[in-house]
């Protein structure tokens, strides 16, 4: 995919299959360390042991439509190729928790993408799930939660198309300033 | 024509999947970023890449391509060769690169 932020989106349709209610993004860019990590985690109904250790290979998939998933195996592959890995780990009943990582200036890592855009695309979806979102950027840190933003909400829904655009745009101002440069002085 | 006249062609090696020789090819693909093959590749093609993840299988199985060609003599590590031939895709490799290939079976009368 030309974008980590599809590879995202991929993966969290995987937690909402998975009938999460809390999933989290967590988004950490590390130019001292040159890493770039991306961790999603649900507390949904995770794996069996055996689908957990097939889960990177492309000819598992939990659909019954076709006999290939090439969601996990792809973001491993991207992963791999710019010096990075995936990892995930899974507890049946309790959840999984995936993260995939790249060396940050790997000539072939794809950029992020709109992480604001695809924050509301997940939003968008549906109402059953809360999702915190985290994204640093070496010391600067942005936080975003649904289970914060719920009650000033009242009974508008959370996937209202106001609220979905609003949401987008204040995200979107907070991560332009993550990557702004200090103000020397 | 079908995946066996290829066979003929000096320029391609068949690797893998040779009981998938009858299928047929109409086109020619070339692309490396596999989930922008997936959505536009075109069922019976060829398809060129420099890709050799077992993934490249996964995404054939999906557009329905018929046969696989690695150019530039790219490794092709086992567990592709070996799911080439479970799953029938005909398996290719050549030292061209994409382009060079291209013309020779444009020229071969493979489109």
């Amino acid at each position: 995919m030309k974008e980590l932020a599809l590879h995202i989106l991929d993966i969290v349709q995987n937690s909402i299959s998975a009938d999460a209610s809390l999933i989290n993004i967590i988004v950490h860019e590390d130019t001292v360390d040159d890493r770039l990590e991306i961790q999603i985690k649900d507390n949904g109904k995770g794996m069996a042991t055996d689908l957990l250790n097939s889960v990177k290979d492309p000819f598992t998939t939990t659909r019954k439509t076709r006999r290939v998933g090439l969601g996990i195996p792809l973001l491993n592959q991207a992963a791999q190729e710019c010096d990075g890995s995936l990892e995930i780990k899974s507890v049946e009943e309790c959840g999984t928790d995936l993260i995939a990582w790249f060396r940050l200036s790997h000539i072939d890592r794809m950029p992020l993408g709109n992480m604001a855009e695809t924050i509301a695309l997940i939003l968008m979806n549906d109402n059953d799930f809360d999702l915190q979102y985290e994204h640093c950027f070496n010391q600067r840190k942005l936080t975003f939660n649904t289970q914060e933003l719920r009650p000033m909400l009242e009974d508008v829904p959370l996937n209202h198309p106001d609220v979905i655009a609003w949401i987008k745009q204040s995200l979107q101002e907070e991560i332009d300033e993550l990557y702004q440069q200090p103000i020397k002085g | 024509m079908t995946v066996e006249g290829l066979c003929q062609n000096n320029d391609l090696t068949l690797i893998a999947g040779a009981n998938g020789l009858q299928r047929e090819i109409e086109g020619i693909y070339i692309g490396d970023m596999l989930s922008w093959v997936m959505g536009r590749a075109q069922e019976k093609q060829l398809w060129i890449t420099i890709q050799t993840n077992l993934n490249i299988l996964a995404v054939a199985l999906m557009a329905d391509i018929s046969c696989i060609v690695v150019v530039e003599d790219a490794d092709i590590p086992h567990e592709t060769i070996k799911k080439a031939n479970d799953e029938g895709i005909p398996l290719f490799q050549s030292s061209l690169t994409a382009y060079e290939l291209a013309i020779k079976l444009t020229g071969a009368d493979v489109l």
